[in-house]
């Protein structure tokens, strides 16, 4: 059980020019182990599968990751018990037991999950049949990776941000504290 | 027309992030449409290959995009690697072709800042000097002459310094005058300040040296017919292919370079014969066209034609040895940057441009007749010089970008200083090509073979 509220990236679609930078660079830091990602575009043997999804329409662009709800639909749709919270809130999916069902995809009232094709050791996993082996991928806020959340690092036009709920609440909170303190003075 | 640097129409988001590293202002397009390269304008550096991150994607464009976009581009099976929409157009299907041709003799050589990057593809730490390997790698592959466009840059180092020194002491031709190794740089000159390209040096750039002498002396001493040699150059840089199919490129009597594939392109050769690169041995280079100093490794970096030219600049005006081989001061990253250089009795004004778009003032300044005090100053379309260019490795992540110009410019300056020979003039292979074949720096058949001349009016641009 976390005691903690999740956090999640948030972007911003003023800023967003929607290079997709944040996903290269989020297919990059966690293929690194797994398949021999290394720094340059030549060391990947893999199709790139980003856990965030740059969205466009004819106005704006911004990527959209998933808001680690605190009472997940995804977690509570899974019928595999291959969504779970990890000891900081965050919701994560355990690729070896996701079956691709797409449960998840359907219960996201964010369209932040994709099920897309697995790889390990830079090549395609497989099934018995042949067919690559898909899975849900979705934002880990890059659980075990050091300097993350990566997309965050990489943005070049600093549209992206980590929301801490706690912080956010507490920072408004004396902002308006503030506002009405400065009112009262006037 | 030649196609150089491309964006892909269906692939561009119009983020417009590569708009942001055009020197040339060649990108045109509204935010959020593809873009489109203007090739009038555009110097082909490749500058926007490497920044572009909008790949062909299963999530946005489907799965069965990537292969036929790969399969478009002419790209082998075997690669799996993201494609994006800003690339070069590949020429590895020539080279394979020729490398398969019983009759053709095909030889190889590669510029200085290839080995400081072609490591980085087979998962290397950015900065991996493949000196060796990369020899190594060419023999696998099947080429059967192993030379070194670095032979080259320490001939040019002969050739450009005698032009500068006749420049300086006889006052024949124009001051400050301008290196021309980089080919964006003079596309960039040739259409842009037509009435100022009698300050280039008339040097052919190394990899043109290369092709001209491979031809010819090279086919002297090999007993081989020129038109039978299939010359492959490998560069950092995607305009290289632009200069060897300049149609004065043919000082040989055949075209000097046959094909150029960049840094990214040889990693895909390599992959593509099933070539384990981290099994390669360290081989070397054949002679006598494959032998450099660290005078040569150097063309790689910013500042590095500069530093070379006066390590022999130095002796051949003042016949003494430098004191310091190493000269920090026309070291340095992108910008513009000046030094005096005390050389005899005669203080050499140097300037160092890394970054194209630095260029602009410095050559505003030399109309208004503010640059009268400069001897020399040397120009590099990309960001840290070779090392940065275009063709070479293309980094997944911006934020490795310090490091990898970092490591590449540190292992360049590594190989200078472990090379028994550092100044272009004490090379053996140079000397020899000169007693047995040139005659002397700026002789007629150095002229004839080395040397260029510029477009007076506006330069043919790939659309001619």
């Amino acid at each position: 059980m976390a005691d903690k509220m999740s956090c999640y990236v948030l972007a911003d679609p003023n800023k967003c020019t929607g290079c997709k930078a944040c996903e290269l660079a989020c297919f990059a830091e966690h293929n690194k182990k797994t398949n021999d990602v290394g720094y340059t575009v030549g060391t990947v043997t893999v199709q790139v599968t980003p856990k965030l999804y740059l969205t466009r329409t004819e106005t704006y662009c911004m990527p959209i990751q998933c808001k680690h709800c605190e009472d997940a639909p995804c977690l509570n749709a899974c019928k595999k018990h291959a969504i779970y919270r990890d000891e900081n809130g965050q919701v994560i999916v355990d690729e070896e037991k996701c079956i691709g069902c797409k449960d998840c995809v359907m219960a996201c009232p964010f369209g932040a999950i994709s099920i897309l094709p697995l790889s390990r050791k830079g090549a395609p996993l497989l099934q018995k049949d042949r067919e690559v082996v898909k899975a849900a991928s979705k934002c880990d806020l890059c659980k075990g990776i050091e300097g993350g959340p990566t997309c965050v690092r990489v943005c070049p036009n600093e549209a992206l941000r980590l929301v801490d709920m706690n912080e956010e609440q507490l920072n408004k909170s004396i902002k308006t504290a503030q506002s009405l303190y400065d009112s009262r003075l006037s | 027309m030649m196609r150089v640097v491309e964006i892909d129409k269906n692939i561009c988001t119009g983020c417009q992030e590569c708009t942001k590293v055009c020197p040339a202002y060649a990108i045109e397009g509204n935010p959020g449409e593809p873009q489109t390269i203007n090739v009038e304008k555009c110097v082909m550096c490749g500058q926007c290959v490497q920044k572009c991150k909008s790949y062909v994607s299963i999530v946005t464009h489907g799965y069965d995009a990537y292969n036929k976009v790969k399969k478009e581009r002419g790209i082998p099976d075997c690669v799996n690697e993201p494609l994006f929409a800003a690339h070069n157009v590949t020429h590895i299907g020539e080279v394979k072709k020729a490398l398969a041709d019983p009759t053709k003799v095909v030889m190889a050589s590669a510029a200085p800042a290839v080995r400081t990057g072609l490591a980085e593809e087979f998962g290397y730490k950015l900065g991996t000097l493949s000196n060796g390997k990369m020899a190594a790698a060419f023999r696998a592959l099947g080429f059967d002459f192993i030379y070194d466009v670095n032979f080259a840059a320490d001939l040019t180092i002969m050739e450009e310094g005698s032009e500068l020194i006749q420049r300086v002491t006889t006052g024949k031709g124009k001051l400050p005058m301008f290196t021309s190794c980089c080919p964006a740089w003079v596309t960039f000159m040739e259409r842009n300040y037509p009435d100022l390209t009698d300050h280039l040096s008339s040097c052919k750039s190394p990899q043109q040296m290369q092709g001209a002498v491979q031809k010819t002396f090279g086919a002297d001493v090999n007993k081989l017919k020129k038109k039978d040699i299939f010359n492959v150059s490998v560069m950092p840089c995607t305009c290289k292919e632009y200069e060897c199919s300049r149609e004065e490129m043919n000082a040989s009597g055949e075209r000097d370079i046959d094909v150029v594939i960049t840094t990214r392109e040889l990693a895909w050769l390599i992959k593509d014969a099933g070539i384990d690169f981290k099994k390669l041995p360290e081989e070397d280079f054949d002679s006598p066209l494959g032998g450099f100093t660290g005078a040569a490794e150097i063309f790689g970096v910013t500042g590095g034609v500069m530093e070379a030219a006066l390590r022999t600049g130095y002796e051949l005006i003042t016949k003494k040895s430098i004191p310091a081989v190493e000269i920090p001061s026309v070291r340095g990253g992108e910008g513009f940057r000046s030094a005096d250089i005390q050389v005899g009795d005669l203080t050499l004004r140097v300037g160092v441009v890394s970054g194209l778009k630095h260029v602009v003032q410095v050559l505003e300044d030399l109309k208004a007749g503010k640059m009268n005090d400069y001897h020399i100053i040397e120009v590099m379309t990309c960001p840290v010089g070779c090392v940065s260019g275009g063709g070479q490795p293309k980094l997944l992540m911006d934020t490795d970008r310090e490091t990898a110009y970092k490591n590449r410019t540190g292992a360049t300056y590594k190989m200078d200083e472990a090379l028994p020979l550092r100044k272009s003039h004490d090379n053996p292979e140079i000397k020899k090509i000169y007693k047995e074949f040139l005659t002397a720096p700026l002789g007629e058949k150095s002229h004839h073979l080395l040397h260029t001349h510029y477009k007076k009016g506006r330069a043919k641009t790939i659309n001619d």
